[in-house]
């Protein structure tokens, strides 16, 4: 992005070495599912001018195959651009590709998607993380100038970076227009950045933030610049540590390492503490209902008539649309089709869904309230170390789903996080998950920032 | 026999654009699908906007039905799978519905009105090879998909078909008055009507469009109802279709209930919260409704009661004509009794409403002021009226192209001519028979094609057979 900018090197030639290069990075750890053959550089020199984006699947892109990671959406091509790559494009910003994800983000490993699995660079036996695994397997095996722009619903943005090392930015929801994201959890669904900068991220994040009038759930404050807050002091910053997030499900080396780092934000003039977030156990299963009642009813929409996987015509239309959804969604989406479908019947509507969104209102006000005293939290960002695919396999749907046990919180609660690279633990890359208040994500760069240039 | 009457009232408001995306509502001349967008196609990554525009008509016709107006309710999505719902769910409300409880007054009974919600509509399906129970295959038109529908929902109250009739004819009224919807499009108003006898089980008609149908479907409904209770056949609680053709109603499907459709709250849209300040902006903004318009004409006009209702709930452009004409013409009784009478027959006859018709104000009261200057007869003003309804040719010159009041030796002529003609009947006059001097009149009416009097003919007939 420099080079292009100061004149060295063209931006047509920085695209033209970005896709090149993305291509051999895709022979050995498939981070995506379409790379764009047609990239070119923009002919507008914002401030994204010359740089290459990659963009998670389920985003939409004009005239570029988007799939949401689903067989059910091959071959769809949106007919408008997403509100956030309208922005990006208006920047000058390129887009490379679509990168790989776990299907309509149903995942933490990217593994649950019958397309592109993408590898681990840091050891290819392992895990990128999910649902945003392709963004993290880019960013961390990009040695070009990138960007990427992912989502995370339940975790998505911060298991990927955790696992590859490098920077994910979820903003509070709200923040960025979900106009043009395929949805998942409608009330949950945020588009954010994975980058190698924090500065990086603060800039994605002041371009692609903002009301939209195409978006109702998207915020009326007014955007920021947040690359502001970069080499901020920390003096005077107070920074709440909630045991419970390093609580025994959470691989005491990991912990330890970010024990570690508070100390040294201490050092750099932060006030750390420990405190207590008692509704925390019930974030899991609370995400899921909400997650499943909203996505079963996402998903209806996909049934092989007006876009994306067909079949021939024979048969009604019931028989029609079981025979595209019975091949088209893998066997997660299924699962949470179903489960879905029961959190919202009747009898069980009640006990489910309904108590859930209490409990996400419960956790909210635990947040708020923490917030009156804490200018952010600290936390590691995944309990364990990025697993190997063999290891995976033999993971039941339940203890997959206790993997977002340090994510769902935040995300459900709305609140923005950052995670940031920290000392690795068996040469494996760790992350740790700074919080704060809704529409506070200057605290989170600040704090990243300063951190990122003293560790 | 007792039998309970609930209707469901689906009205097209006619915004100028859909519930949820900027596409126009106006489908008329379109080729299908032409209406489309993302966001009705319900594409992957769009999302719905609320036209703000619908929350005010359903506020505006909560109010015309005295309804109470919740200060929040948001939109829910109802789930089944059907080709003509583009997201295989449907943006409406459940728990919470824009308007509350509420009423209307019919004559000698008063029906409660139990909410009145928004909600998408489906796109229209074109069954091919047949109806929906047998078509070959369905073809998809998703211009209507988005367009905003209002759901006014009644209690049980109806007790015959005739009042449901009622009921709408007089919602209709109301709602031409508030310009929230227009009556002239085709389905526009869909009615889903509930049908039990005997405080059994509900019968559910789908989807009938016209106030006479809904009135032939309960009828036929409660026949065929009765009739099963007589062979003592369980009525089952089932889904029909009304078929306009034979006016009879086919079972579709056992109904589901409505909490089986596994309602969630729709997160891509915020809260409604509709306070005090709107409500009293949308009172103060509030036009005549049809039961103020009926009191106004009574004193303004001196028209009775069942006069000014005619005007008004035939169609409320009919009674915006009728006071066009008023400022026209001296005699406002005159011009109600033209209007609601020949009038409205001959608009009738064409199947047409006012205002798609050649009818115009100030050629209509021509026609009126030609009988009051003697140009024409009263009796060959109502002849006229046809041609004036089918061509709007101005009556004057109707009125001079054929042939203009007789004088008084036309007409004598043509007395002589048929007394001439009909000696027999002469000769029967002169005994007494009254039948024959009827024929003679009308034998001189056919001569001076129904341009004389008869009274005129009669007495000159009379004269002419003394003079004899």
């Amino acid at each position: 992005m420099r080079g292009a900018r100061e004149g060295s090197i063209s931006a047509a030639d920085s695209i033209k070495e970005a896709v090149a290069k993305s291509k051999e990075i895709q022979k050995k750890y498939s981070p995506f599912i379409t790379i764009n053959e047609k990239a070119e550089a923009s002919r507008t020199k914002g401030r994204l001018y010359g740089l290459a984006v990659s963009v998670k699947d389920n985003i939409c892109t004009k005239g570029l195959q988007t799939t949401a990671g689903s067989k059910i959406l091959e071959g769809y091509i949106p007919p408008f651009d997403a509100t956030c790559i309208e922005k990006i494009k208006n920047e000058g910003a390129t887009i490379i590709g679509k990168t790989a994800q776990d299907e309509f983000g149903f995942g933490t490993f990217s593994v649950n998607t019958q397309l592109s699995i993408p590898k681990n660079p840091s050891d290819a036996e392992r895990t990128c993380g999910g649902s945003s695994g392709g963004a993290g397997c880019i960013t961390a095996a990009a040695d070009f100038p990138h960007v990427a722009i992912a989502e995370s619903t339940g975790g998505s943005i911060t298991a990927p970076a955790a696992f590859t090392g490098t920077i994910g930015l979820t903003p509070t929801y709200g923040r960025v227009s979900r106009y043009g994201l395929v949805d998942y959890s409608n009330s949950m669904d945020k588009i954010g950045v994975l980058g190698n900068r924090v500065h990086d991220c603060a800039l994605m994040l002041s371009i692609i933030a903002g009301h939209d009038p195409l978006d109702s759930t998207s915020s009326e404050l007014p955007t920021e610049d947040f690359t502001k807050y970069l080499n901020a002091d920390l003096k005077g910053v107070k920074i709440g540590l909630p045991k419970e997030y390093f609580s025994e499900g959470v691989d005491k080396r990991i912990s330890k390492n970010v024990r570690d780092k508070a100390a040294l934000l201490e050092s750099l003039g932060a006030k750390c503490e420990e405190m207590s977030l008692p509704s925390t156990p019930y974030a899991i299963p609370s995400y899921y209902l909400i997650a499943v009642s909203e996505a079963s009813t996402n998903l209806a929409k996909y049934c092989g008539l007006r876009y994306g996987l067909q079949k021939d015509i024979t048969g009604n239309f019931d028989e029609y649309f079981t025979k595209v959804r019975t091949e088209g969604f893998g066997e997660e989406a299924k699962r949470r089709i179903i489960l879905g479908t029961f959190a919202r019947m009747a009898g069980f509507r009640d006990k489910y869904y309904f108590k859930a969104l209490r409990i996400r209102a419960t956790i909210i006000k635990e947040f708020k309230q923490a917030f009156k005293k804490y200018d952010a939290l600290i936390t590691p960002s995944m309990p364990v170390v990025p697993p190997k695919f063999s290891d995976i396999k033999n993971l039941t749907p339940l203890q997959n789903y206790y993997m977002d046990i340090l994510t769902t919180a935040p995300n459900m609660a709305g609140m923005p996080t950052i995670s940031m690279p920290v000392e690795k633990v068996d040469g494996l890359p760790v992350g740790m998950q700074i919080i704060a208040d809704q529409f506070k994500e200057g605290n989170l760069i600040k704090i990243a920032h300063k951190f990122e240039v003293s560790a | 026999m007792s039998v309970m009457i609930g209707l469901e009232v689906h009205v097209q408001l006619n915004t100028e654009s859909k519930l949820f995306c900027s596409d126009s509502v106006d489908t008329r001349n379109k080729a299908p699908n032409e209406n489309t967008c993302p966001i009705c196609l319900g594409f992957p990554g769009s999302k719905p906007k609320l036209n703000k525009k619908v929350i005010d008509y359903a506020l505006m016709t909560g109010l015309a039905l005295g309804c109470r107006i919740p200060e929040e309710s948001f939109m829910s999505r109802k789930i089944y799978f059907y080709p003509d719902l583009a997201k295989n769910y449907q943006i409406s409300q459940y728990e919470s519905p824009l308007v509350g409880e509420g009423y209307m007054n019919l004559p000698d009974l008063k029906i409660r009105i139990r909410r009145i919600h928004i909600e998408e509509d489906p796109a229209k399906l074109v069954h091919v090879g047949g109806d929906i129970t047998s078509a070959e295959y369905v073809l998809i038109d998703y211009n209507r998909s988005g367009i905003p529908l209002m759901e006014i929902v009644t209690e049980p109250d109806f007790t015959t078909p005739k009042q449901a009739r009622q009921f709408l004819e007089k919602l209709s009224s109301i709602l031409e008055h508030l310009n929230v919807y227009d009556a002239s499009k085709e389905m526009s108003l869909r009615v889903d009507a509930n049908v039990s006898i005997n405080g059994g089980e509900r019968i559910e008609v789908k989807n009938i469009t016209g106030f006479e149908n809904v009135e032939k479907a309960l009828n036929f409904e409660i026949i065929r109802q009765s009739g099963m209770a007589r062979m003592e056949v369980k009525i089952e609680r089932e889904v029909r279709h009304f078929d306009a053709e034979t006016g009879t109603t086919k079972g579709l499907r056992k109904k589901e209930y409505e909490e089986d459709y596994g309602y969630v709250f729709d997160p891509d849209l915020p809260i409604i919260k509709v306070d005090r300040a709107w409500v009293e902006k949308i009172k103060s903004s509030m036009p005549e409704l049809p039961d103020q318009r009926v009191k106004r004409f009574t004193s303004q006009y001196k028209l009775n009661e069942y006069t000014a209702s005619v005007l008004i709930y035939t169609d409320k452009h009919l009674a915006d004509f009728y006071e066009e004409c008023c400022k026209l013409y001296k005699d406002p009784i005159v011009v109600a009794n033209w209007t609601t009478n020949e009038l409205q027959k001959s608009l009738n006859w064409r199947s047409e409403r006012i205002n798609d018709s050649k009818v115009k104000p100030k050629t209509f009261v021509e026609l009126l002021e030609l009988i009051d200057s003697n140009v024409i007869t009263e009796r060959y003003a109502k002849e006229l009226i046809k041609e004036y309804v089918d061509t709007g040719t101005s009556p004057k010159e109707l009125a001079k192209k054929s042939i203009v009041k007789l004088s008084k030796k036309d007409i004598e002529s043509a007395v002589k001519q048929a007394l001439d003609k009909n000696k027999k009947a002469v000769e029967e006059i002169k005994s007494g028979k009254t039948e024959s001097l009827q024929f003679l009149i009308g034998q001189v009416l056919t001569l001076t094609k129904k341009q004389a009097d008869p009274k005129e003919i009669k007495a000159l007939i009379l004269e002419m057979l003394k003079k004899q």
